[in-house]
């Protein structure tokens, strides 16, 4: 399990921006999974053992927004607003030497002929034959354990944040799953320059027990749960500038833009995204003096519910996000039923941009600047650097595991080098051709390059970019320039911890998680949710705030 | 289906065959003698067609219903799909312990018997009066054309239905803008609690009634038409002709029916609530069948959920016997004929 991996922008960029959004919430929703065993996590001084040292790249492409460093350490990343148009070369000397390799990871769209010419050229590149099997992304959690249950796990496997436990990765690391920290740990990892540049937080993921299995992908400088977003073209047409300071002023703005009568509603139901303008602690935990402490019953939780009531029985949430039916491509968003909605960083790009502009030209989504309830100086939360970490077979041996590390080097080639155009594009020509807003695919780059599978097992640092439209890369960075001041990072943020298989189903915390949906959609009062955090605690919730204390808190991890 | 396949043979080979007598008869100088038993030899080469055409049922029964009964095994144990059945940490009875204690459980229980209760009630007479409609109408064209628009909601799947359902009367459906548009109260109904039981009994009308038929439709196309022509020149009216033949005629039919819905009571239809159960919270819309999910598989808790289905399929193999047993007592065929 895991209580903090969490998910990254850039997964999202593969899904729709509604689904982004649902999944963008689990984090704050997910509770540690069971595995099988006694639980356990890494100690503050092993950690800091196996970590690679972190040494940024110098030179490459200058990013029009630099990375802005905050609080808490959390960096933004790094904004373009075009693509570069010269692509220096990262990796020298040979890659790999001729080995054959399966690499097994989710994907959200089309999978490419098994054998096509974008592999080709990432093969010829790598030096060696990368066999990429992508699994359904939607099903993946379901496609991998027969794998791991019939021992036939491929060389290369990749695993989302949220699956950690479904796939008892604490389980398999050391016996499946190759530990990589005489490989990479401290300055070993300098043997391969692009994995040294990705930022520690990342490699923190991939931590298992003191000892390094993790290769992250997609690590994030600035992962939040995300932002409260509103279609500005619709606001700008009526000639409203939103001034959003506190909880009261983003209710009177959705009195003023209600319009049942029109099918326009100002609401989405945001429960989880409006948790940080409450101030309530992110990931289910916090400390409270030194204690770990449930942030179920947190008193502003409760009043962040009590708000959320206020909305639905004041009408002004859409009937259909209340009865939690989904929509997507175009959400209710997208296709202007509803203007204000909480969701993650993740679905403020390009992708969300065409669907929108599809169901309405001129569509915009803007995210408000962070606020707070009661107009307190905001905080936005951190959670995990990186949401997507791949792992080696236990069964290759040191000179095969070196190799998929150089592999794994190539495809962490930073934005606009000469590697992450091949690994992202494929072959200038044949799979894209290049355009003033970048590259842009042909038929044969749509078929064979466009799921960006090989960033599944190896990618720098996110930078922001969103081609052909660079004012959302404008306002997204802003947007991180501003809140970066204010991150704060949840307990338990970067570690993987196992919880003991006694207290699995209450880590997940189902019956509370339902209690709190229903007062927040006015369905019930509040005693209600109070009544099942008492039962919920009672069951077994203040014994795992107690082992969380003893396994955790009390030995430095938190 | 198949329970009424099996129903069927079964008494064939319990009662001696209409060949029996017959040929006793035509043994002639033979005095009329009890019954004898058919040695199993000769009835193994009597039905020997028969039963080989049974294997392949029988084999899909075996493959996909008996030999993942050992999957309950997990139900003791803290089940890890990664350790499997034989490696994962046996707990004995820990997680009923845990289930039996959890008051969301018995919430789910208390809910799937009253939702049973209110569809059986209200959806089980639907398709017999359905039935007894359609087989007024005399015209076969008409039949068929009624027939093809009853029997197609039947395809749709829940997710459809229940869409279309919540077009129509949810909160933002066509109904409620009407009724905002005019400047009249709304209508809650996708989302009102109290209102659950009787929306999805009206859905699975909706939905299943129409395919509810056939069984009936059956049934009384073996009515003998003679009958009636007799009542009717016996002066027996239309209420009386369907009183003393057209019910008894189906009376057989309809408990056989009674007795396998009692038997799927706690069935009570997991699609329709897990894809209802934000609308009106859990409070109104978990039944068991989607606690073993919630609780056990999204919460990857699956020996918890795996102890809830055990706790189901137990609870429903006394209600099917105590069911088939009062068919017995009433005289009816029940499952079998005893």
């Amino acid at each position: 399990m895991s209580s903090t991996t969490a998910f990254t922008r850039r997964g999202f960029l593969s899904a729709s921006a509604a689904v982004g959004g649902a999944i963008a919430a689990t984090p704050l929703l997910a509770a540690c999974g069971n595995s099988a065993g006694k639980g356990g996590a890494s100690t503050k001084q092993g950690i800091q053992a196996v970590l690679p040292t972190y040494k940024p790249l110098t030179g490459g492409a200058t990013p029009d927004f630099p990375s802005v460093t905050g609080a808490a350490g959390a960096i933004t990343n790094p904004g373009f607003l075009k693509y570069p148009t010269t692509l220096p070369k990262t990796v020298t000397g040979k890659v790999g030497s001729g080995g054959t390799y399966t690499g097994v990871a989710p994907s959200w769209n089309p999978i490419p002929p098994a054998s096509n010419s974008y592999y080709d050229a990432v093969n010829k590149a790598i030096g060696a034959t990368f066999k990429s099997q992508p699994g359904n992304g939607n099903t993946y959690s379901t496609i991998i354990p027969p794998l791991i249950a019939a021992n036939k796990l491929p060389d290369w496997l990749q695993v989302p944040g949220w699956m950690v436990s479904t796939f008892n990765i604490g389980g398999l690391v050391g016996t499946k799953l190759a530990d990589l920290t005489p490989y990479l740990g401290g300055d070993a990892v300098l043997e391969y320059p692009n994995l040294a540049a990705i930022p520690t937080g990342g490699w923190q993921c991939g931590v298992w027990n003191n000892r390094l299995y993790g290769i992250p992908c997609h690590t994030d400088g600035m992962g939040t749960a995300g932002a409260i977003f509103y279609r500005k073209d619709v606001l700008d047409a009526k000639g409203i500038t939103p001034a959003v300071k506190t909880a009261a002023d983003y209710k009177a703005l959705g009195q003023e833009l209600n319009d049942p009568k029109g099918g326009v509603w100002a609401f989405e139901d945001s429960r989880v995204y409006l948790y940080q303008v409450f101030k309530v602690p992110l990931g289910n935990w916090y400390l409270d003096g030194g204690k770990v402490k449930t942030a179920y019953d947190h008193p502003q939780l409760l009043e962040c519910l009590n708000f959320c009531a206020d909305l639905a029985k004041a009408g002004l949430i859409h009937p259909d996000s209340l009865a939690g039916v989904q929509a997507s491509n175009p959400s209710r968003f997208n296709a202007g039923k509803t203007l204000i909605e909480g969701g993650g960083l993740g679905a403020w790009n390009d992708g969300d941009a065409k669907t929108g502009i599809a169901a309405k030209p001129g569509y915009l989504r803007q995210a408000f600047p962070l606020f707070s309830h009661d107009g307190s100086t905001p905080t936005v939360t951190l959670t995990g650097s990186s949401g997507w970490v791949s792992y080696l077979n236990k069964d290759l041996n040191p000179d095969q595991i070196k190799e998929c590390l150089r592999i794994a080097n190539y495809f962490a080639a930073p934005f606009g080098s000469y590697e992450y155009n091949l690994i992202n594009f494929g072959v200038e020509g044949v799979h894209y051709t290049m355009s003033p807003d970048g590259p842009v695919r042909t038929a044969e780059g749509s078929n064979t390059a466009a799921d960006q599978i090989y960033n599944f097992f190896g990618s720098a640092q996110q930078q922001l970019y969103n081609a052909g439209y660079p004012d959302i890369t404008k306002a997204n960075a802003e947007w991180y320039a501003d809140a970066v001041k204010y991150a704060t990072p949840q307990l338990f943020r970067n570690l993987n911890i196992t919880v003991p298989d006694q207290y699995s189903k209450i880590a997940a915390g189902t019956e509370v998680e339902d209690a709190a949906n229903a007062v927040a959609r006015g369905k019930q009062p509040m005693s209600h949710y109070q009544d099942a955090v008492a039962t919920w605690k009672s069951a077994g919730g203040d014994a795992l705030a107690t082992w969380y204390q003893a396994n955790v808190v009390d030995k430095g991890l938190a | 289906m198949a329970v009424m396949a099996d129903s069927a043979a079964v008494p064939e080979e319990a009662r001696p065959g209409p060949q029996a007598p017959l040929r006793e008869r035509g043994g002639g100088d033979q005095a009329p003698v009890k019954q004898r038993r058919i040695s199993f030899r000769v009835r193994l080469r009597r039905d020997k067609s028969l039963l080989v055409m049974v294997i392949p049922t029988m084999l899909v029964l075996l493959v996909f219903n008996y030999l993942p009964m050992f999957g309950t095994v997990s139900a003791f144990e803290y089940y890890d799909p990664i350790y499997g059945f034989f490696h994962s940490n046996f707990i004995g009875m820990q997680n009923f312990n845990q289930l039996f204690a959890d008051s969301a459980f018995w919430h789910a229980f208390q809910n799937t018997l009253v939702l049973s209760l209110v569809q059986l009630i209200l959806y089980f007479p639907v398709p017999i009066a359905l039935a007894i409609l359609l087989n007024t109408v005399l015209s076969t064209k008409l039949r068929s054309f009624i027939q093809a628009v009853v029997y197609l909601p039947h395809f749709f799947s829940w997710v459809l239905v229940i869409t279309i359902f919540n077009q129509m009367l949810g909160g933002a459906g066509l109904l409620n803008q009407f009724l905002r548009q005019h400047h009249m109260a709304t209508w809650d109904i996708m989302t009102n609690g109290g209102m659950f039981k009787y929306l999805i009994t009206f859905q699975a009308v909706w939905k299943e009634a129409g395919w509810g038929i056939i069984v009936f439709l059956a049934a009384l196309a073996a009515i003998d038409p003679a009958l009636y022509e007799s009542a009717a020149v016996d002066g027996a009216g239309r209420w009386r002709r369907m009183w003393h033949i057209t019910l008894p005629g189906m009376r057989g039919m309809i408990v056989l029916m009674l007795v396998l819905r009692l038997g799927n009571a706690l069935n009570v239809g997991f699609e329709q609530m897990l894809i209802q159960r934000q609308a009106v919270g859990p409070q109104h819309a978990e039944v068991l069948d989607t606690f073993a999910y919630y609780y056990g598989v999204t919460g990857n808790n699956f020996g918890y959920g795996a102890a809830a289905g055990l706790f189901k399929g137990v609870i429903s193999l006394i209600l099917i016997y105590a069911a088939n047993k009062a068919a017995h007592r009433l005289g009816e065929d029940g499952l079998y004929r005893k």
